[in-house]
């Protein structure tokens, strides 16, 4: 019966992926990632039955209550290497002992968890057996996750497994001959109880997987892949879910899924081993497999004490584990066809945007693989950099996202080629492992306070001039807690910083152009204190905002009785700053919870000297770590993205409709120019999304070789056409930036991006046209069109202030406190004044003595 | 039916395009030349080719690949043998072979205000250099630094020499370079001869350690910054717009590691040749150091990958070899042409042609990589000269260093880091020193070039024309000024800012309202005009 349902239940999974072939539009709304929670058409579901048994001494079977477990897979079709498929389930037996970090061997020391393996092959009887999953061809990144070494007897519970087949109720086990002393030297030690599970790869291999170096190469030590293997947590209710992790043969060879192989991902939910009937009396190995576990349901084991092995992960390849198995076929999508190496052609380089990497990645296929194109290569630096480039002729076109200064005397046009942005991206877990957090709130100040390096850090932060009675990091904020309520308030050094590029860049020009136009953000910028009494350190205060850069402006060195600091004596703040050169650094950072943060301090024997390093990667349970990201980056890796502040009380996630709502409010001054999105507006704004962001093509109007205006031109129109796509094809836009389209919010953006692309081509600045005129007319169709949400927004800001005084706006409110003196403001400020007052009386007398004579003549 | 079919079809069509079969590899290392190799990371990934690359420091990355757990590494300098504590650093039994992937200099980059202002133009000889990271210079008005800049003199403000805290090729060519060209300098001060991965610090003085090039460059950029000096490669002041020092070479000029000028002095480069030897293609830099071209920059080297080449290699697979080749003949060729956009400079072609020998190292463990078609010829490379594949066509293009930059002239006003040809180029003189190269490719250019160096240059001076007085009007040169007692003070900018805006307003309002009243005078003295007659009532 359960076959015949698994059987109808693969049929419908093999028939599903024929329709996604036959429609390949992918999702709807085009920024697929953002609205995971929707139900998708590829995902799976299954439910079983799980039972424990024992048979008794006098032959009778013993049953345990019966889980009725039903797993969930949002996706499983056309899947890629390292993407993330979120798996779920209900009904199962609360796990007990918690570890700290459930991946790989972390993961071994847990009760009741549910284990999810990634293995070759799928679960059909019909197949011939090597297209068949078995434990042999499931992947681990340990010995210790799949076989069991020299065991006492008393840790042999597998020995009667009661639906084990007699061989493996043996010694030694698992590996028929079994290995010599010479291949496997720990495998047979007389009295000792070893289990083998093998691991098969791809190309026949087989690892007998007794020690490291029997084990398949990507499973060595410090990988870059790390364990996606898990031993999930069940909750007290139950239920649990999982982001996990597939590899494509690209990714584990050995492991060797693909498009032409087909794999599965196992879930196998830990209800304890089954048991055949004991001696009288029971021996040990008896009494293992019957253990039901020492730690209660719900509990945790951070100290990685030992397990009850019959109810831990570490026998899932046992019989009466392996029979509780959820197989959930997944397939791999089409490699996209690769650029090929051998192409004679040179790259062409635009250089500039780290926004547009995910983009580009998908782009450039799409041009080396057309003969009519050229080969397109984005060189990813500073936004400045790449405008220096493309102005001195360096490079053909800079990929930036805001107005630059021109510095040659060659006008330059903008060509809108991408509606993304940044996210501040978090890794954050609840406390008393709760899971993770889905929903983080942070508004300017909080952004302003991480920045300017407020919080302390740590101890060694207290002392710092002016500043010691503030939070140790934003956890312990009271600000932050209002926001977010319920997370863990223990302090560490990550939270107090936000992870930040160190060189210019067009994302903290907007980053701080948010900070710069909320009210209560500056006031703390300028010295005023939080409403709970936080101040700013005194060296950010005043620092002139919106800028490129982020400077590291503090000086305070601790003092400290550590021997260590004594010999580096380092600017502590700075040291948690630690910005560092690439968003997508940021991003990985995020992704492993492994901090730059550089305040570790050891002495190093080898060479008899102290020194400073990386802090620790953060454990499970207990990460929190912040850094600004690309949307891009974020989709692509599945970071969570904070949600930001705009008008008081209200946060804006991103998403194709605050992206669309955002674009919507951006302005172009003069054609051929960016569109500028005035934090004012967004501030207004209900659903505007404020770190979105238009990424532009630009290059120069004049003077560009006409080979390079061509190839210019077309990059421009390839990417307002088939580059706008949504989908994960050659060519097609990635999840993470919004879709230019003819109509709607973003018709103006496509409107531009054809002008320029034309007037790039020709080689001459378009006409200067009407602005106003010229920003009416497109903006009319996209009301239309755009989602019913936007209308109001649209009332906001033409009700307040004309169009054009839209662009004079921003400077008020950033100039006025700037120029307010603070500190010595008395000495600063009363020299002009009485300089001032001088001029006047000098200017009256002047006019006096002139207009004087005439006045009398006049009379 | 017709399901399968279309299938069928699908799975059918890929058959050409992607006959190469890649599986991710993955290393770890130098973080000098780490910036390119994760562009170059970027670029193949539209070839379908996984690499992933960590940085961490030289000494990691050999030590990673000789405990087997990486597929491939980058030092700046060979497997020791026996390191400077007397462990082992050797491949550990692991076959392999180097290959050089990009060059470079060794840039020294500072936090130098003076004024509040940014200096932007120091230079240094390399005695100086090492005298200041051994801390036997100490001040920045140390009549040594005055010398190099031709009598400017500095304000005082006390030297903190930044040096790494990891094992670090960045450290191991400074130190040999040290070790070779300041031996009195530099070994009663390590207290030994020879280079080191680990920087000595000795406690109680400035000097302060970070780890890896991006905390080395983030301290020294930081507001505390100002009087440090660290040791980098130029691709990361380059990326953060931040001064390099120009150092003296042996010809007597000061110069930047722009590409040309690493190129140059690497014209000199001894590579180890032959090929028996474990160390094949492995560079000797004392005829680097020494240069006595005027453009050579003298702390030029090149950076290695390390590649398993053992048939019975327990990480490697034919997918492996395949994109590790691939990955490599991308780098070799094509990826050289940006080398100098990002701060390095391109291989010349006989490197490039050895390091495709020690790339056909991976087809002989394993007959099944396939390199066809990958050689020099198809090489998009800079450097590139058909007819003479030794020859460094950038070498030879480089242009001359301005006149201003000769020990005893200048000093240049022009900013360095900013990856643009060194000297007169004040945006007039823009290209003043590529005119100059053009008839100084010879060896006997040097004079040649001070004498005749382009008329944006006072002769006498050697500064360019119109920036050679203070009060200069692209106010880029910022010169030092001993005298300046307050280096600036927030108050005093926004006080005398304040002034300054009132004295404009005054002086464009001033001469207006002057002839206003005299000519409302002269109307109300009885010169009858149409304006004042019907003003009149």
């Amino acid at each position: 019966m359960r076959r015949l349902l698994a059987l109808i239940l693969l049929a419908t999974a093999i028939a599903v992926p024929a329709g996604a072939v036959a429609s390949p539009a992918g999702a709807p709304d085009g920024f697929t990632g953002l609205d995971r929670r929707n139900e998708r058409a590829d995902g799976w579901s299954e439910t079983k039955t799980l039972t424990r048994t024992f048979v008794q001494g006098d032959g009778s079977t013993y049953s345990f209550p019966s889980y009725k477990v039903t797993v969930s897979a949002d996706q499983t079709r056309n899947l890629r290497g390292r993407q993330r498929i979120e798996i779920s389930w209900k009904g199962a037996q609360p796990s007990g002992g918690r570890a700290g970090n459930p991946f790989g061997e972390n993961g071994l020391n847990q009760e009741y968890p549910v284990v999810i393996l990634q293995c070759r092959g799928v679960d059909d009887p019909s197949l011939p057996k090597s297209k068949q999953l078995r434990p042999e061809t499931c992947w681990t990144g340990s010995v210790a996750q799949r076989s069991q070494i020299t065991r006492a007897e008393g840790e042999a519970s597998w020995i009667h497994d009661a639906d084990a087949d007699a061989a493996d109720k043996e010694r030694l086990s698992g590996i028929d001959p079994f290995p010599s002393a010479e291949q496997c030297p720990t495998a047979d030690v007389a009295g000792y109880y070893t289990h083998l599970t093998p691991f098969v790869a791809a190309k026949g291999t087989s690892f007998s997987a007794c020690d490291a170096a029997s084990m398949p190469p990507e499973a060595a030590v410090g990988t870059a892949a790390p364990p996606a293997e898990i031993a999930a947590y069940t909750d007290t209710d139950g239920s649990g879910e999982v982001q996990f992790e597939v590899r494509s043969d690209v990714e584990n060879e050995s492991l060797g899924c693909s498009h032409k192989v087909a794999c599965s991902v196992v879930v196998i939910p830990i209800v304890g081993l089954s048991c055949d009937q004991p001696q009288t009396p029971m021996t040990r190995s008896d009494q293992a497999c019957r253990k039901g576990g020492r730690f209660p349901a719900g509990s945790s084991n951070f100290a990685n004490e030992g397990v009850d092995q019959a109810v831990s992960p570490s026998l899932w390849w046992a019989a009466s584990n392996w029979k509780n198995r959820f197989a959930i076929p997944i397939t791999f999508g089409l490699p996209p066809d690769a650029c090929d190496v051998l192409d004679p052609r040179p790259p062409t380089g635009f250089y500039g945007s780290e926004l547009l990497a995910q983009a580009a990645l998908q782009w450039a296929p799409a041009y080396c693989l057309n003969k009519g194109r050229f080969k397109f290569q984005l060189n990813q630096m500073s936004d400045e950099a790449g405008w220096n480039l493309m102005e001195n002729g360096g490079g053909a076109a800079a990929v930036v996202s805001s107005e630059h200064d021109q510095r040659g005397s060659d006008p330059v046009g903008y060509a809108p080629t991408a509606v993304t942005g940044f996210a501040v991206g978090y890794q954050v877990d609840k406390p008393d492992n709760g899971g993770e957090l889905t929903d983080l709130r942070l508004n300017a100040r909080l952004l302003a306070k991480l920045m300017s390096q407020s919080y302390l850090g740590s101890d060694l932060g207290r002392g710092h001039p002016g500043i010691g009675g503030n939070p140790l990091s934003i956890v312990n904020d009271p600000e932050f807690i209002e926001l977010n309520p319920g997370l863990s308030q223990t302090s560490q050094e990550a939270a107090a910083t936000l992870l930040s590029l160190s060189n210019d860049s067009d994302i903290i020009e907007q980053v701080t152009d948010y900070i710069a136009h909320d009210q209560d953000a500056m006031d703390f910028m300028h010295g005023k204190k939080d409403p709970w009494g936080m101040v700013i350190n005194p060296r950010y205060r005043d620092l002139e905002l919106p800028r490129a850069d982020w400077p590291l402006l503090d000086t305070y060195v601790p003092e400290t009785a550590s021997e260590c600091r004594q010999n580096n004596p380092g600017v502590y703040f700075s040291q948690l700053a630690a910005p560092v050169t690439t968003l997508r650094k940021i991003a990985e950072a995020l992704l492993d919870a492994w901090p730059y943060v550089a305040t570790r301090c050891e002495f190093d024997t080898g060479t008899n000297t102290y020194k400073m390093g990386r802090i620790d990667r953060q454990s499970f349970g207990s990460r929190f770590m912040l850094g600004i990201v690309s949307l891009g980056d974020a989709e692509r890796y599945g970071l969570r993205s904070a949600a930001l502040e705009t008008k008081p009380g209200t946060y804006v996630e991103p998403s194709a409709r605050s992206l669309g709502a955002a674009v919507r409010l951006a302005d172009q001054a003069k054609q051929a120019h960016p569109f500028a999105l005035d934090q004012a507006d967004v501030q207004r704004s209900s659903d505007a999304y404020p770190g979105t962001m238009i990424v532009y093509t630009a290059a120069r109007l004049q003077n560009l070789p006409e080979e390079d205006a061509a190839k210019v031109a077309q990059f421009i129109r390839v990417s307002m056409s088939e580059g706008q796509r949504p989908g994960s094809g050659n060519g097609e836009l990635p999840a993470g930036y919004l879709p230019i389209q003819r109509t709607g919010v973003t018709a103006k953006l496509y409107d531009s991006a054809q002008d320029v692309a034309d007037a790039i081509e020709e080689q001459q600045a378009p006409e200067p046209t009407d602005p106003t005129g010229n920003g009416g007319g497109d903006g009319g169709p996209g009301g239309s069109i755009v989602p019913p949400g936007d209308v109001p927004i649209d009332d906001v800001p033409s009700a307040d202030a004309g169009p054009s005084a839209v662009p004079t706006g921003p400077a008020a409110p950033i100039a006025m406190p700037a120029t307010q003196p603070v500190d010595s403001s008395l000495a600063g400020g009363l020299l002009p004044l009485l300089i001032l007052l001088g001029a006047a009386g000098c200017l009256v007398a002047t006019v006096l003595r002139v207009a004087g004579p005439a006045l009398r003549r006049r009379r | 039916m017709a399901l399968a079919l279309s299938l069928a079809c699908i799975v059918s069509l890929p058959g050409t395009a992607s006959a190469t079969v890649y599986a991710q590899i993955e290393g770890t290392g130098s973080t000098w030349s780490e910036l390119i190799v994760q562009q170059w990371i970027a670029d193949v990934d539209a070839n379908g080719m996984k690499v992933v690359y960590t940085g961490g420091g030289s000494t990691k990355g050999r030590k990673d690949f000789s405990q087997d757990s990486t597929d491939f590494a980058i030092s700046e300098i060979p497997y020791q043998g026996t390191d400077e504590q007397g462990q082992a650093d050797t491949s550990n039994g692991r076959e392999f072979a180097y290959l050089p992937i990009v060059a470079g200099g060794t840039a020294f980059t500072y936090q130098l205000k003076v004024g509040g202002q940014l200096v932007r133009n120091v230079r240094l000889s390399g005695e100086t250099i090492a005298k200041i990271f051994t801390n036997q210079i100490t001040n920045w008005n140390d009549p040594a630094i005055a010398k190099d800049n031709n009598g400017r003199t500095f304000p005082s403000l006390a030297i903190t020499p930044v040096v790494r805290s990891d094992g670090s090729g960045t450290t191991a060519q400074f130190t040999s370079w040290m070790d070779k060209q300041f031996p009195s300098v530099w070994r009663p001060y390590f207290g030994r001869s020879g280079l080191t991965s680990y920087y000595p610090k000795k406690s109680g003085t400035r000097m302060t350690s970070q780890a890896g090039s991006d905390q080395v460059m983030n301290t020294i950029k930081g507001f505390s910054g100002n009087g440090m000096i660290g040791y980098v490669e130029y691709s990361y002041p380059l990326n953060a717009d931040y001064p390099v020092v120009k150092v003296l070479n042996k010809a007597g000029y000061f110069v930047e590691p722009t590409q040309y000028n690493t190129a140059v002095a690497l014209t000199k480069a001894q590579i180890n040749r032959d090929k028996s030897s474990q160390l094949y293609l492995t560079q000797i830099l004392d005829g680097v150091y020494n240069n006595p071209d005027p453009r050579a920059y003298p702390i030029s080297s090149y950076s290695y990958m390390i590649i398993p080449t053992g048939d019975d290699d327990p990480r490697m697979s034919t997918a492996k070899r395949q994109t590790l080749a691939d990955f490599m003949y991308y780098s070799l060729c094509a990826g050289q042409s940006k080398a100098g956009p990002y701060g390095y400079s391109p291989l010349p072609l006989n490197l490039v042609q050895a390091g495709f020998e020690q790339l056909a190292k991976l087809k002989t463990a394993d007959p099944d990589v396939d390199l066809d078609n990958r050689d020099v010829r198809s090489c998009n490379n800079p450097t590139f000269d058909g007819k003479n594949l030794n020859n460094n066509v950038l070498a030879q293009q480089a242009p001359q260093p301005a006149a201003c930059d000769k020990v005893g002239a200048g000093p240049c006003g022009t900013d360095t880091g900013t990856n643009t040809p060194s000297g007169g180029e004040g945006g007039t003189g823009g290209d003043g020193g590529a005119g100059a190269g053009g008839d100084g490719g010879n060896a006997g250019g040097d004079g040649g070039a001070a004498g005749d160096a382009p008329g944006a240059i006072d002769p006498e001076t050697g500064q360019v024309v119109g920036a050679a007085d203070g009060t200069s009007t692209s106010g880029e040169a910022i010169y030092a000024n001993p005298t300046e007692l307050a280096a600036d003070r927030a108050v005093d900018e926004r006080t005398f800012g304040w002034l300054a805006v009132l004295e404009l307003v005054a002086l464009v309002l001033l001469p207006g309202l002057y002839v206003m009243t005299l000519r409302r005078r002269r109307a109300s003295t009885g010169s009858t005009t149409g304006a004042t007659k019907v003003a009149r009532p």
